[in-house]
């Protein structure tokens, strides 16, 4: 009992560390899967497939690292596919039409983060409810996509672009290493900056935080725009990956960035949330995933699977909490 | 003996490299329904000779859509049963839903990691797998498109000629309403390959040769009961004379059948579906569905399975292979009710 009411106050008073108690809870549950998996599958834990694991859990990282900063100030964001399909349809529509690449990133970064600015500003300034405002988006979003290109892909990207999102930096895929290095920004706005204890503050109690000074309007309208900027980015990986922009892509992609969030040790009461923890969650996710392929077990399982794994990451992360 | 083996061996070889040179090739974008390069499955046997004796120890991974559809169930079966008619390891996959891009390309990647000797896609949309087909031509294993989404740079497919699936139910319409009156269509999800040939099929033929049927409505209902269901009743009540629907797939022409018979104009309005799934065979039987557009998903996974085997022992198959369908009604349907796939065979190929 002494051991855990310290190891809560260790993660009380260390929430600043790169490493808290809650994301070695995380990290234990990463190990474990990977120890399972890699004693059932001989394929699990080799070189290429690890690889392949953070290839394929970099996508859904890149959205749920935007999530925790909106779920962290106390909000949702229910529109981050519908935001990623339309900046990527943004995205190829100019390449196509033979806009220098650079500026056609920049086209589609800026519709993610007007998108953001948009759900910030209805949540911010007239008072809506963050769930209600981007479930809103989540139609209007798609509803723009789709009616722009009539429903169908947009090809023809140009190679050049397709062959730095396919290619390798530093030895991994070019995908992971981006995302790595938005992590890392991610982390150091949330831990070392003002706007991230803004984040906190707000999410924590927006009453207090409003007295104290905090500029609540601005640090939810930011932490939006983080998270539409961070859907567009996702968007141009996957662009790039696919050779194509689908206006239906990026369909449930905010539930899967919700349970890497969740699973990372966010809370969606606000104020509470990890970084490295959501990187881990999203890497759990891919691993299950990955690992459940790799023995043949049916989709149907892997549901199953996943449902488990965030209930359980949820009820330990309550025990834990209790007993401090 | 080991002169022949050597023989062989060589040919197979140049043949790989053949098919390796092809593929280094940027191939067309391919249409599944006009590409000239193309032959029935009818013609397998006759054209290119009995499938060669398999090598021992031949895997192949196959992922489709979802296996919530009847109809992506079916086709696994068709897979697994002439798989185990030639020893052959199958490993059958599919997305958790039909929305799921993400999660199917990433179970293609894992297969390919696997080392499976060949593997059979039907994807989502005609891009999500696109980077599974590079990575498997990079790794030389040959990948089979089977039905529905085309993968544009795929360099073989299987399945059916969904504008035919149109083209049938308008023939039927036009036969049996010599005096002419309103159909209507109901779509599947807007901008899916599928779903926009069967209703061009239809809506062209019904509109050609000055026959005096008329398309009055063509709605997309997004290949839902639910939503098929609201979308017929909506347009019953506007056209309370129509004499029939046509719908892109049988969920859907379901729901249709279900808003006619709250409507209670079974008698004036006949509606026929797409797939032949069992809930279609069953709502025929009972006399509440018309009829249904079948392309037979069991025998279709038995051709595919049978054209990438074809292809592992280095035969040059047209780049598609169509697969069989046929309009069944109340007066055919219990010629094609049958599990037995050699009967079924039989029949199609009369």
């Amino acid at each position: 009992m002494n051991n855990a009411t310290n190891a809560t106050q260790t993660a009380k008073a260390g929430f600043k560390l790169p490493f808290g108690m809650r994301d070695f809870g995380t990290f234990i549950g990463l190990v474990i899967i990977f120890a399972v998996f890699s004693w059932l599958s001989p394929v699990f834990f080799t070189g290429p497939n690890l690889i392949n694991i953070l290839q394929q859990s970099s996508i859904n990282a890149c959205i749920a690292l935007g999530m925790t900063l909106v779920i962290v100030s106390g909000g949702i964001d229910l529109s981050v596919g519908p935001i990623a399909a339309l900046s990527a349809v943004v995205a190829a529509s100019l390449m196509v039409a033979g806009v220098p690449i650079p500026l056609a990133v920049m086209a589609a970064l800026g519709a993610g983060a007007l998108c953001g600015l948009f759900n910030g500003a209805l949540i911010a300034y007239a008072g809506l409810q963050p769930f209600i405002v981007t479930l809103g988006g989540l139609s209007l979003y798609r509803a723009l996509s789709l009616i722009y290109t009539g429903g169908n892909p947009v090809y023809g990207i140009p190679p050049e672009f397709r062959a730095f999102t396919n290619g390798d930096t530093l030895g991994l895929p070019t995908p992971v290493v981006i995302v790595a290095v938005i992590a890392l920004i991610c982390w150091t706005v949330l831990n070392k900056t003002p706007l991230g204890e803004y984040f906190m503050a707000v999410g924590g109690n927006q009453e207090a935080a409003r007295i104290a000074g905090v500029p609540v309007a601005r640090t939810k309208i930011s932490a939006f725009v983080f998270s539409g900027v961070l859907a567009a980015v996702a968007a141009l990986i996957l662009v790039g990956r696919l050779g194509a922009a689908d206006p239906t892509l990026g369909n449930l992609w905010e539930l899967d960035a919700i349970a890497a969030a969740a699973i990372g040790g966010a809370s969606l009461m606000g104020g509470k949330g990890s970084i490295v923890g959501t990187v881990m969650g999203a890497v759990i996710l891919g691993s299950l995933r990955n690992g459940l392929t790799l023995m043949n077990v049916q989709a149907f399982y892997q549901l199953l699977a996943t449902g488990i794994i965030i209930i359980a990451a949820m009820l330990i992360d309550s025990a834990t909490r209790k007993s401090g | 003996m080991k002169a022949t083996h050597f023989t062989q061996l060589a040919t197979t070889l140049a043949l790989v490299g053949l098919s390796s040179v092809a593929m280094a090739q940027t191939l067309s974008p391919l249409n599944s329904d006009t590409e000239a390069d193309r032959m029935d499955w009818s013609e397998l046997d006759a054209k290119f000779g009995e499938l060669p004796a398999v090598p021992e120890g031949t895997s192949v991974g196959g992922v489709s859509k979802t296996l919530t559809n009847e109809y992506w169930r079916s086709l696994g079966e068709g897979y697994v049963n002439m798989a185990k008619a030639h020893n052959v390891e199958v490993v059958y996959q599919a997305a958790a839903n039909e929305g799921d891009q993400l999660g199917q390309l990433g179970i293609a990647e894992n297969l390919i990691t696997q080392g499976f000797d060949a593997l059979l896609f039907s994807p989502q949309t005609d891009v999500n797998l696109q980077p599974a087909l590079e990575q498997a031509n990079e790794k030389g294993i040959p990948v089979l498109n089977v039905n529905d989404a085309v993968i544009p740079g795929v360099a073989n497919y299987v399945g059916n000629v969904q504008k035919d699936n149109g083209v049938r139910a308008a023939g039927w319409f036009i036969e049996n309403n010599p005096n002419g009156g309103k159909v209507a269509v109901i779509e599947g999800q807007p901008g899916v390959f599928a779903a926009g040939q069967r209703t061009a099929g239809f809506t062209e033929t019904i509109n050609a040769e000055g026959n005096s049927l008329e398309v009055v409505a063509s709605v997309p209902a997004n290949w839902s009961r639910e939503l098929a269901f609201n979308a017929a009743t909506t347009i019953i009540q506007q056209h309370p004379d129509l004499v029939g629907f046509y719908a892109n797939n049988d969920g859907m022409a379901l729901g249709v059948v279900e808003a006619v018979k709250a409507a209670d104009l079974q008698d004036q309005i006949a509606v026929i579906g797409t797939d032949g799934i069992s809930d279609a065979y069953a709502s025929i039987k009972a006399g509440d569905l018309t009829g249904t557009i079948d392309s037979f998903p069991v025998l279709t996974g038995e051709v595919a399975m049978e054209v990438v085997l074809r292809l592992l022992a280095g035969q040059d198959l047209p780049r598609v292979v169509s697969t069989p369908q046929a309009l069944v009604t109340a007066d055919n349907i219990d010629l094609y009710s049958t599990s037995d796939m050699a009967a079924l065979r039989e029949v199609l190929l009369k």
